[in-house]
């Protein structure tokens, strides 16, 4: 029986040959023969629109190769166009899984040997009017051995029409429909997950089925103008397979892409079979994970909480405070002002964070590369002026001088360290926002990060939610006026309250002078304080002199006289001696096993086959500080660094080091802290969230030691 | 000077350390190199800072750069931009023993008989510089802003075929790289995937 099928067969294939396959056509090169092309139909006879299956059969040289449908780094598909009768219908190329070669150079290309034949479905029309059809094509490819020859070919295919067809070609179309992809075979059987970085996809797929094949690979079909790198096996442990795949050039909305995941048991058997990346799982991850995708609408949200967190920051409590006393004093009068001052609070936040989105933009667009904290908390002159700022303030709350009725012309410069009025609630409201800078809370990381890398449009609206973060909780009190009743009534304790927070003012000041001591050592902290002492001179001399009761003459004499103090003061602390010292050398804040970060010594012992971890911190983040002591430096921590061998090297940016400010843009990051850990020189290096717990790290350990055992 | 050198190994650290082959990105420092040209004179990037320079990766045997040169398309480019100021920099990066490599007599043959107009045509038999430009094909363009960073990499245009007759209706993407920068205006399409031969790397 068997027999005869096969001899049934036979015979077809030979009359095929004989009558209903093309004439082939050779592409020769210098005598030689490199790919001879036909046209074959897996059927006998056109039967009216009953669907049959043709083919471009390529028969290449020994040694030669043409190309899939994304032919990897080089060469180029082969194409096939049909010229069909009106009213036929013809399929996708139906494209074999291919090879994967990799040339040296590590150029990776993705053809076929020897033979390949490209199918396609084409459809007859309900009728057919000639006894006979002929169907024809254009076939052009480029095949290549070391060299690449350009081929081309016009073909044709005679068919007769029947009533009934019988199979042709059989063996051929059988062999290749087997070395076709499968449709996904479903969640069930493998999951696919896709995860967005900044430069490349992530793809997982989870399957018992695959576990059992000991070469799994992901061959990428992008489509339009994506350009992806080499995809790459990630890790793979139990039924898990995580490929990487770079992108070189993409869209930022891109989530995934189309691919085959390629399974075998040798690596280059024939017996390998491969599946196809469903378009509708690319379709649904989007839909499904919105936290990768990072959508506008997740990053404003994060804006807005984390400019509600901002409230609570230790850096910005002092000002808080104080504008809930304002509260409290407001609390007898009207409506109307409760609500007028609680606007003008917001409105200095929201000034401040669009002043900054704005000068983020411009200088942006100036192509400077700046920072959160990089045109900030790096620039020791800015540090210096909040101190004088926080000096000042903190002397007003002391009792040491009083600002000067609201008409009087200082009140538009000086004003805004006063407590009452509009103008001082703008005011009050942009200073809390300076302070809050350092303290970069986690959710405003994300969010600025991803700011930092857009447009203009989407900086302004980030930074505009921020700054309703922020101010909601004023703007919820001054709406719903009747809940400052739950506050305390004001009475003498007020006073004390007032000069105790000049303190906490103070506490803040001391933090300043440790981040310029950080920045310009000892003697340039020290320096500071000289000028500071002298604000603090001149703050008294306005409170015991410059009293509305004494004489034009005298207030003018005091008032020169302080302009005098400062200019001369800050002439000579400022100008000269702080200005002169030396930037502190970033090896200063090193102790313990810690060594200081050149991306040359990065290099160095990665290449040296250790695992390193990196600390991006600076003297004024707190963040860092607080993860430092109760994370990094915590004994458990330290010993398992110890035990996993790796090295520890910190990145200092106290003072706005270019080369971190690059690195840290190359993570997105648009400031300190980032913790990075590098397990070696082709791994991708794993970053850890900004907030540090003893168990992220130990647990992050402890996984990669199990890779690095298991591989 | 200093922190240039510095951008540079952090560049080729993050890049080409982590992820060999790699082509640094669009807007990264583009790698100095030195070579000598088909009449043995030198050429480094660094002496043509200030000025855009285009890299074009060759290979005399390939019909995709035979499509650009036998259709007079790469010389008319060449001659265009030579004119404007741009320095037009050729590179054959193919090994020795492989189909492209090429002596400097053959190059200056070559040069002569298609009527070349680039600035200089360099060898790199040890494709060293392909290598730190992650060159896969022929051809492969770069282009070099005055700064020295990298403006545009990727193909030559818009039809990856070898059939000349496709030039007349496809975008040529260096040309509009360096028309919109001489203006002062930004890359639209800053980087495209190359098509052609691959450079044959030893």
């Amino acid at each position: 029986m068997e027999l005869g099928v096969r001899l049934a067969a036979h015979v077809i294939v030979c009359l095929s040959i004989f009558a209903f396959a093309s004439q082939g056509q050779s592409q020769t090169h210098e005598g030689k023969q490199l790919v001879k092309a036909e046209l074959l139909a897996d059927t006998t006879t056109v039967v009216p629109g009953k669907p049959f299956t043709a083919g471009l059969l390529l028969r290449m040289a020994p040694g030669w190769h043409t190309y899939w449908k994304f032919s990897g780094d080089a060469g180029l598909p082969t194409e096939v166009k049909w010229k069909l009768p009106k009213g036929w219908k013809i399929g996708e190329i139906q494209w074999p899984i291919p090879q994967k070669t990799i040339d040296p150079g590590d150029i990776q290309t993705y053809g076929y040997q020897d033979e390949v034949l490209l199918m396609q479905e084409i459809t007859p029309p309900a009728t057919i009017d000639n006894s006979s059809v002929k169907l024809s094509a254009d076939a052009i490819w480029l095949v290549c051995e070391k060299i690449c020859i350009p081929g081309s070919a016009n073909l044709e295919l005679e068919l007769p029409r029947s009533t009934t067809g019988a199979p042709a070609n059989t063996e051929k179309f059988a062999r290749y429909r087997r070395f076709l992809p499968h449709d996904w075979p479903g969640a069930k059987v493998a999951a696919v997950n896709w995860k967005r970085g900044r430069s490349d996809l992530r793809l997982s797929v989870k399957s018992a089925t695959l576990a059992n094949y000991p070469n799994v690979d992901f061959y990428p079909l992008p489509q339009g103008d994506t350009v992806v790198g080499h995809p790459r096996l990630e890790s793979r442990s139990g039924n898990e397979m995580v490929f990487r795949v770079p992108l070189e050039s993409a869209s930022k909305d891109l989530s995934s892409i189309q691919g085959l995941v390629v399974f075998a048991q040798d690596a280059d058997g024939n017996e390998r079979a491969a599946w196809q990346i469903p378009t509708s799982a690319i379709a649904s991850v989007e839909s499904a994970t919105p936290i990768p995708a990072r959508g506008i609408f997740t990053f404003l949200l994060f804006g807005f909480l984390g400019g509600v967190i901002l409230n609570l920051m230790p850096c910005v409590l002092p000002v808080i405070s104080l504008k809930i006393f304002g509260f409290i004093q407001h609390a007898g009068q009207s409506r109307q002002k409760i609500l007028r001052s609680g606007i003008a609070f917001a409105g200095g936040i929201f000034a401040w964070f669009i002043g900054l989105a704005l000068l983020l933009i411009a200088l942006k667009a100036a192509g400077r590369e700046i920072t959160w904290g990089g045109f900030q908390f790096t620039n020791p002159y800015f540090v210096l002026a909040l101190s004088v700022i926080v000096l000042v303030f903190a002397l007003n709350l002391f009792g040491v001088f009083e600002i000067s009725l609201p008409q009087s012309a200082t009140r538009g410069v000086l004003g805004w360290t006063g407590a009452q009025g509009d103008v001082g609630s703008f005011f009050q409201g942009v200073f809390a926002t300076v302070l809050a800078t350092p303290c970069t809370a986690p959710f405003l990381g994300t969010a600025l990060g991803f700011a930092f890398t857009q447009s203009p449009a989407i900086i302004l609206s980030i930074f505009f939610a921020i700054a309703a973060g922020m101010s909601a909780p004023y703007l919820l009190l001054c709406a719903q006026p009747a809940w400052l009743r739950f506050l305390p009534k004001p009475g003498p304790w007020m006073v004390h309250m007032k000069q105790f927070m000049g303190f906490l003012l103070l506490a803040t000041l001391l933090f300043l002078l440790y981040v310029l001591g950080a920045q310009r050592g000892l003697e340039g902290a020290i320096w500071a304080s000289c000028f500071l002492l002298m604000i603090g001179v001149v703050c008294w001399m306005k409170g015991a002199f410059v009293l509305p009761t004494a004489s034009v003459a005298k207030r003018s004499v005091v008032l020169v006289l302080m302009l005098v103090i400062v200019l001369a003061s800050g002439i000579y602390f400022i100008g000269g001696k702080f200005h002169s010292t030396n930037i502190a050398s970033a090896n200063s804040q090193l102790h313990g096993d810690w060594q200081a970060f050149t991306p040359e010594r990065l290099k160095t012992e990665l290449e040296q086959g250790h695992s390193v971890f990196v600390d991006f911190t600076a003297a004024w983040c707190l963040t860092c500080k607080f993860n430092e002591a109760n994370v990094l430096e915590s004994g458990a921590v330290r010993e398992a660094f110890q035990r996993h061998a790796i090295v520890k090297l910190k990145a200092d940016w106290t003072n706005g080091d270019p080369v971190i400010t690059k690195l840290l843009q190359q993570f997105g990051r648009p400031g300190v802290p980032l913790y990075v850990l590098y397990r070696g020189k082709s791994e991708e290096p794993i970053v850890f969230p900004e907030l540090l717990t003893k168990s992220i790290i130990l647990d992050k350990l402890e996984t990669i030691s199990r890779t690095v055992a298991s591989q | 000077m200093k922190t240039k050198l510095t951008l540079a190994i952090i560049a080729s650290l993050v890049t080409t350390a982590l992820y060999a082959f790699d082509p640094p990105p669009v807007g990264s420092a583009a790698p100095d190199f030195s070579l000598t040209d088909a009449k043995g004179a030198a050429h480094s990037l660094s002496q043509y800072k200030g000025k855009y320079v285009v890299l074009e990766w060759f290979n005399p045997e390939c019909p995709f750069v035979k499509k650009h040169y036998g259709s007079g398309n790469m010389q008319k480019l060449q001659q265009q931009y030579t004119d404007k100021g741009v320095v037009w920099l050729t590179i054959d990066s193919n090994a020795p023993g492989t189909e492209g490599n090429i002596t400097p007599d053959q190059a200056q043959k070559i040069m002569a008989s298609w009527k070349t107009k680039q600035t200089a045509l360099l060898l790199d038999p040890e494709s060293k510089v392909a290598r730190s430009y992650g060159a896969k094909n022929t051809p492969n363009m770069v282009v070099i802003n005055p700064e020295g960073k990298i403006a545009y990499e990727g193909a030559i245009d818009s039809k990856a075929t070898p059939n000349p007759a496709d030039i007349p209706n496809s975008t040529n993407y260096v040309k509009v790289a360096l028309d919109e920068s001489l203006e002062g205006k930004p890359v639209t399409t800053s980087t495209t995937k190359p098509y052609g031969c691959s450079v044959k790397y030893r």
